[in-house]
Formats: structure tokens, sequence, C-alpha cells
């Protein structure tokens, strides 16, 4: 081992090491872990004019504060002195960034070499560096090669030679000064004895010890008095000492690249949209017209297959003289046509709008144009008493309210988290914008999109005042977060991956709401058949007696039973619909219709004659608001674990809901 | 870099080029920043990859695959493929 020369490769994660490994020692490596570790411990050897080598892989860690286990081992290795001279390898494409290892390592006696790697990427990129300046400056040698190439290893074994024989170190004179201008450096130098751990200059441990290295802080307190402990103690407390020593590293780097690269200066700029974005005015303004426009144009795929739905619903009438010409039971007919084809065409109707809506929105976020949304509304945020980061669950809201709660978790404030939540139950589901366009569609035509906008501002509203109402008891305004947003590239979407996952969706959503709205639909068609002549139905009793109350809001008791329905689900109101709105009245008038041969041709015309435009604003704006469903209610009290609070949101939310649809039926009375 | 943190610090959402801007330096020079402070535990990266679960409300099929955290996920087909189609870019916040 003695007559061996042992290298050390010293890295970043994705330096190359492992490729500088492989390629120098071949066969002759053996692969173990380091005592006491799960980290890989490679070790290698390989013959250079006659000379033997022995090298070790450390392991890729960002730097050398004990921050890991990978940190740990590798600044262990150097100390105990096995190596005798050290790799440090770096980025050659970004070296202001890649040299950080070396600034880190700065401060440390074992001789050592620089290498520069990636040349071929920094080539292509139009980085000239100098090598013989960086040398100058550095006291070391330095290589600039591309680990992947051996041809271009000649120049390596020279510069490992100088250092070996030369036992080159590194200078770290500059970066030493810049430290002794840091508050506390000095004070702290001179409290170090050099020797503390070997192969470490005092220097390097006192910027260790601002930083708040555990390990450089433990060896220290054990070899120092108690009362110069506390010294210490007190000076790295009184500062943000990794701020400033890496301040000074960074300076550092910049210092030696200075004159030693020259780089073509690329000139960054916002893109055009991006700077409209990102305008401190037309930002929200732009955004919230994206996404308007992002749903009109998920409204487009829609409309031809509500038809297709349409067209199925006028199914009932030619079903239903067939099946009372082979003389089937009138239970049977109703059933079959006023349950099963009469939901059957509503979520035929509703399914484009899940469709549309889930493409709008995947591509919205796979564009990156999401991403934007969620920056502009930071600010936003703040005011609410909130973090920038509640903007997300907000945003997965759209998609469905239990992933906006769930997505909540990112938030470790409770008071926060509730109160996000809270406010994401305003923000309509994916449900709501589907069952509300289509109904929307049926009772107001192309006012479709006039309703949109009106909900989005509603929406808008109403989380401002909801913030304003609960955040007083959960948040304090003083709790202020800072946010750093890179926002993403625009790009291109995934086509495939995005078209299976809409599919997808589509697909489970139709599953999903078969269930529901069969189901709803059954009970509440149940409920209102009469199954004894002439008596009146359960729910045409109950209904009549509540009907003062519910106009009161603007809606008829069948409505307003949709409206309770939808609390399970936004899907559950269009069963009731489907069961109410049948085209017969209730008791004995299936049967009059039947023999009269009055059912109507069309529901939707059908439904659109029964209920006034008013009632029909009323009620969208009643389900749209209305709570989200029992799942999010469940996952909401899962995540906040106060029933209290789930409750108290949950009664909110109903309120409100019926007063937003009286405010909305008195709006439509004025309107029609 | 103090200046940096500050900025960090007031509550106030900004992109690394907008920092740049107000620093008088490069977006280079602010991410290799980030990426030290990251490292060192004064800012942490938040985690974007939420479960944006089903359609609509009522919940996945398997309602459970999207309250278990992702790493364990079992993706339900109707969920957003968590890595697939993401382009959120990338949030950090100041430690408190
Ligand atoms: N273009 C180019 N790619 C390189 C060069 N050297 C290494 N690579 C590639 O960079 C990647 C990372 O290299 P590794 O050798 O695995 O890096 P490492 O430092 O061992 O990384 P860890 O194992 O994570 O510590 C690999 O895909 C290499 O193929 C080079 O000189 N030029």
């Amino acid at each position: 081992m003695s007559n061996k020369t042992t290298i050390a490769l010293l890295g970043q994660p994705n330096a190359g090491k492992s490729t500088l490994f492989n390629a120098l020692t071949g066969m002759n490596q053996h692969v173990g872990n380091w005592p006491g570790k799960t980290v890989e411990k490679k070790e290698g050897s390989f013959t250079h004019n006659k000379k033997e080598y022995a090298i070790a892989d450390l392991p890729g860690s960002y730097s050398l504060t004990a921050n890991s286990d990978e940190e740990v081992i590798t600044r262990d290795f150097i100390a105990s002195g096995n190596a005798d001279v050290v790799c440090i390898l770096a980025d050659s494409s970004q070296l202001e960034r890649s040299l950080f290892m070396l600034a880190d390592y700065a401060g440390i006696t074992v001789p050592c070499f620089l290498l520069l790697n990636m040349a071929d990427i920094a080539k292509e990129k139009g980085k000239n560096i100098d090598v013989k300046a960086l040398e100058d400056k550095l006291k070391i040698p330095v290589v600039l090669l591309s680990a992947n190439n051996k041809k271009e290893y000649k120049s390596f074994y020279e510069a490992l030679e100088k250092a070996v024989t030369n036992k080159t170190c590194l200078d770290s004179s500059r970066l030493e000064d810049a430290y002794s201008n840091l508050e506390g450096y000095n004070e702290l130098k001179a409290m170090i004895p050099e020797g503390v751990i070997s192969n470490y200059s005092s220097s390097w441990i006192a910027s260790k010890a601002l930083e708040n290295d555990s390990v450089v802080l433990a060896k220290l307190e054990n070899t120092m008095s108690a009362d110069d402990y506390k010294k210490v103690d007190d000076i790295r407390n009184a500062v943000q000492g990794a701020v400033l020593t890496g301040g000074a590293k960074f300076a550092w780097i910049d210092e030696i690249l200075s004159g030693a690269v020259d780089s073509k200066k690329e000139n960054v700029s916002l893109g055009k949209l991006d700077r409209i974005y990102t305008h401190k005015f037309l930002g929200k303004p732009a955004v919230i017209l994206t996404i308007l426009l992002g749903l009109i144009m998920s409204f487009i795929p829609a409309i031809p297959i509500m038809g297709v739905g349409m067209a199925f619903g006028s199914l009932r009438v030619p079903v239903a003289e067939a099946l009372t010409s082979i003389g089937a039971p009138d239970v049977i007919i109703s059933l079959l046509c006023n349950v099963v084809i009469q939901s059957l065409a509503f979520i035929c109707q509703m399914l484009g709008f899940v469709f549309g809506v889930t493409l709008i929105f995947g591509m919205l976020e796979e564009i990156g144009i999401m991403a934007r949304v969620s920056y502009v509304f930071d600010n936003t945020m703040a005011k609410l008493g909130l973090q920038g980061k509640s903007v997300m669950p907000f945003l997965v809201s759209f998609g469905c309210t239990m992933g906006g709660t769930a997505g909540s978790r990112v938030i470790e404030n409770w008071g926060q988290k509730v109160l996000t939540i809270a406010l994401a139950w305003a923000v309509p589901c994916g449900a709501a914008w589907s069952v509300v366009p289509m109904l929307s569609t049926i009772f107001f035509g192309n006012g479709v999109f006039v309703v949109i906008v009106a909900i989005l501002i509603t929406m808008l509203l109403h989380m401002w005042i909801t913030a304003k109402i609960f955040g007083r008891g959960l948040v304090n305004a003083e709790n202020k977060y800072g946010m750093i947003m890179e926002l993403p590239p625009y790009h291109k979407p995934k086509w495939g991956a995005l078209f299976r996952y809409v599919l997808g969706r589509t697909k489970d959503t139709f599953l999903r709401v078969v269930t529901v709205v069969m189901l709803v639909c059954v009970v509440f068609w149940l409920l209102s058949y009469s199954f004894v002549e002439g008596s009146e139905p359960i729910l045409f009793r109950i209904g009549t007696a509540i009907e003062p109350v519910t106009k009161f809001f603007g809606m008829s008791w069948e409505l307003f039973m949709a409206f309770i329905a939808s609390s399970v689900g936004k899907e559950g109101a269009l069963g009731v619909i489907g069961a109410l709105y049948n085209g017969q009245n209730f008791s004995g008038a299936f049967y009059e219709a039947m023999g009269g041969g009055g059912v109507a041709e069309n529901l939707n015309e059908l439904l659109a004659a029964n209920v006034s435009k008013p009632q029909a604003l009323a009620f969208i704006f009643a389900i749209t608001f209305n709570m989200p469903c029992v799942v999010a209610l469940a996952s909401t009290y899962q995540e906040i674990h106060s029933a209290k609070w789930t409750a108290k949101i949950a009664i909110y939310y109903t309120v409100v809901a019926l007063i937003l649809a009286m405010i909305a039926y008195h709006v439509g009375l004025l309107i029609w | 870099m103090d200046k940096l943190l500050e900025l960090l610090k007031d509550g106030h959402a900004r992109t690394t080029f907008m920092l740049a801007k107000e620093l008088h330096t490069t977006s280079d020079d602010i991410k290799r920043k980030l990426e030290y402070m990251e490292n060192m535990g004064i800012i942490k990266r938040v985690a974007i990859d939420m479960p944006s679960c089903s359609g609509s409300c009522s919940g996945c099929v398997s309602y459970d695959s999207c309250t278990v955290p992702s790493d364990e996920k079992v993706n339900c087909p109707s969920c957003m493929p968590s890595q697939e189609l993401l382009n959120m870019g990338e949030i950090w916040e100041v430690v408190k």
C-alpha cells in the first residue's frame, strides 16, 4: 500500500466521477460499503508510467458541510490522510455553479488538482476556458477534458503527476481574506487552535463553525473549555453564517473565473407572454381571461356530444310507446324511460364537458400556464393570510376538491391549512364544471358563457369574503412566507399521455356518475311514484309542504331536492331532476299522459318549459357553491382533524349557497 | 447573498428572473445560490407533486390511491399522472 499513491475523487453528483473512475481502473475495481454506512464505497487501482495508483471514488455530495452521511464520509476520508492527492471534479459547462466544491475545499491542506469535466459541452456552449490563468490563480494543476473520451486522458495523468510530486495545495488566501470581513469569523478563528481536525486548517474549521456544521461543532465542544465553547456558540448564533460564507465563496468563484472564462453572454429576457403574466396590473386579468378562454374552449368539444345525449333522451317516447303496445306494466315502462334512459341521456350530455374541461386544464398545466396562474395569485394569497403555495390546492380543486384538500398537506401551519381548505371548497370542481355548463346550456343556450363568467366572479368574491370571515380566527397576518417560483418554460403538451389521462378520467367519471345518478334517480323516482292509484306520493307531500320555504331561495321544491342531492355529489342533482321532471305530473298524471300522448319529445325543452329562468339561475348558483361532495367532506376531516371546523365549513357553505341562490333569483327576476 | 435572503423573506413571490433583476445579477447566479441555500437547509423546495384526483368529487374509483402519500401511490388511471404531466416549475420557500 505504501508505495502506491492514493487518489480520491471529489465532486458533486453527476460531475462524472464514476465515468472517470471506470475509465481509469477498468476491471480493477472493488465495490463495497463504507464501514457502518449504507453508502457505496468504490475503490480501484491502475498503473501509469510504471507507477501504481490506488483510487477511491468518494460519494458525490453538494458540499463538504456535514449535512448527510455522504459528506461526513468524504470529510473523514480526507482528514484520515488516506489520500495523497484529491482530484476535484467540476462541470466546465457551468463553472460558476460547480466550482462550489472547490471553494468548500479551500482550507484543506491535502494536495489536490482540479479536473474540469464535460469539456465537450462547455465548447458546445461557446465557453472558452483559460486553464493556465486558472492554474495561476489557484496554484494547483488544472485539466480540462471530457471524461467520456479516453483519448484526452494524457493531460489528466500529467496533472496528476505534477500534483503528486509538487504536493500542490489550493491557494485559499483570497477566500480567507473575504472570510475575515465576515462578522464573527475572526473571533472564531482566533479561538480555534490548529490541528483540531488533521488536514483541515483552522480557517476552514472556523468557517464551518460559522455555518453551524454539526460535526465541527461537536468536535469543538469536545476539545474546548465550556466557557470557550459558549463563546463559539454565541458568535455563530448571532449571524446567518451559512449565508455569509456562501456569499463569500461565490464571490471567490467569480473572482477566480473573471478573466479566465469568457462565454457568450446570454441575454436572457422574459418572453412576451410572461411579461404580461408577471406584470403588476395586467397579470391578474390576463390570467383570469386565460382560464375563462380555456373554459369556453372546453365547451366546444362538449356541445356536439351534448347533442348525442339529447338524441338519446328522445328515445324515451318511442320506447315507451313500444313497451305500451306489447303490454308491459306501467311501473316497468316508467322505470325504464324515466330513470334509465333519462339518466343516461343526462350523463351523456355531461360527459362532453368532463372531457373538455379535463383536456383544457391538463393542457394549460402541461404548457406551463398553470404555473403562471399560481404565480400571479401568490401575492393575493398573502393578502388573504395564506402562503403562496396555497394556490396549488386551489388549482387542483378545479379538478377535484378532494385532490385540493389532500394537496393542502404541503401547508404546515394548521390554521392556514384549514383556511386553504375552506377556500378550496369555493372553487367549482370538475363535476361542477360539467354539470353546471350542461344545465346552463339547457336553460340559457348561448347564455352559458355569461353564466360561467358570473360564476367565476362569484367564486373570487366568495373566496375573498370567506377568507375574511374564517381568516380572523385561523391565521395571523404577521406570518410572512417568502417564496420563489421558477416558472417552467412553455412547452408542447405530451399529447399521448394527455389523451390517455383525459380518456381515463372521462371513463372513470362516467362509471361513477352512472352509479350516483341512477341510484339517486331510482330513489327519487320511487318516492315520487304513486303505487296506489289516486294517492299522493310521499315526496309530493313533503315537497309541497316545504315549497313556501324553498320559494324563498328562488327554487321550486323539486329543484331544492336536487340541491340537497348535490351535496352528495354534483351529479346527484341530475338524478333528482331526471326523476322529478320527467314530463308527467305526479300521482295519477302518468296514466293520463300515456293515454293522452302528452309526453314531450325533448326532455331539455320540457325542463326549460317547467323551470323559469330566474329559478334555473338560482338553482345553478346553489349547486355550484354548495358543499362539493361527501367525499370532500370526509377528506377535509381527515386533513384537519377537527370535526368542529369541518362542520363549520360544511354548514357555512350550505348557507352561503342558499343566499347566493336567493341573490341570483332576484337578479334573474330583474333580467327576465 | 444576504440581500437575496431578505428578498425571499419579504412575503412576495418572485421568479428567479425577477430576483436577478432586482439584485443586478444573472438568473444563473440566483439559481446557484438557491441551490446552495437549499442544500444548507435555509430554503426548501415545495413538493408540488400533489395528488390531483379524479374528475369529480366523489373520488376515484379507488379512493385510497389518492390519499396515500405519493411515493406509495398506485396511480389510479384518472389521477393526474404525477411525473408524466406536470409543468409547474419549481417553488422554494424560506425555512422558518
Ligand atoms: N458529454 C459529456 N458527458 C459526460 C462527461 N463525463 C461524464 N458524462 C456523463 O455525465 C453523467 C454523470 O456521470 P457519472 O460519472 O455517473 O457522474 P458521478 O459524478 O459519478 O455521479 P454520482 O454517481 O451521482 O456521484 C453520465 O451520464 C456520463 O455519461 C463528459 O465529459 N462529457
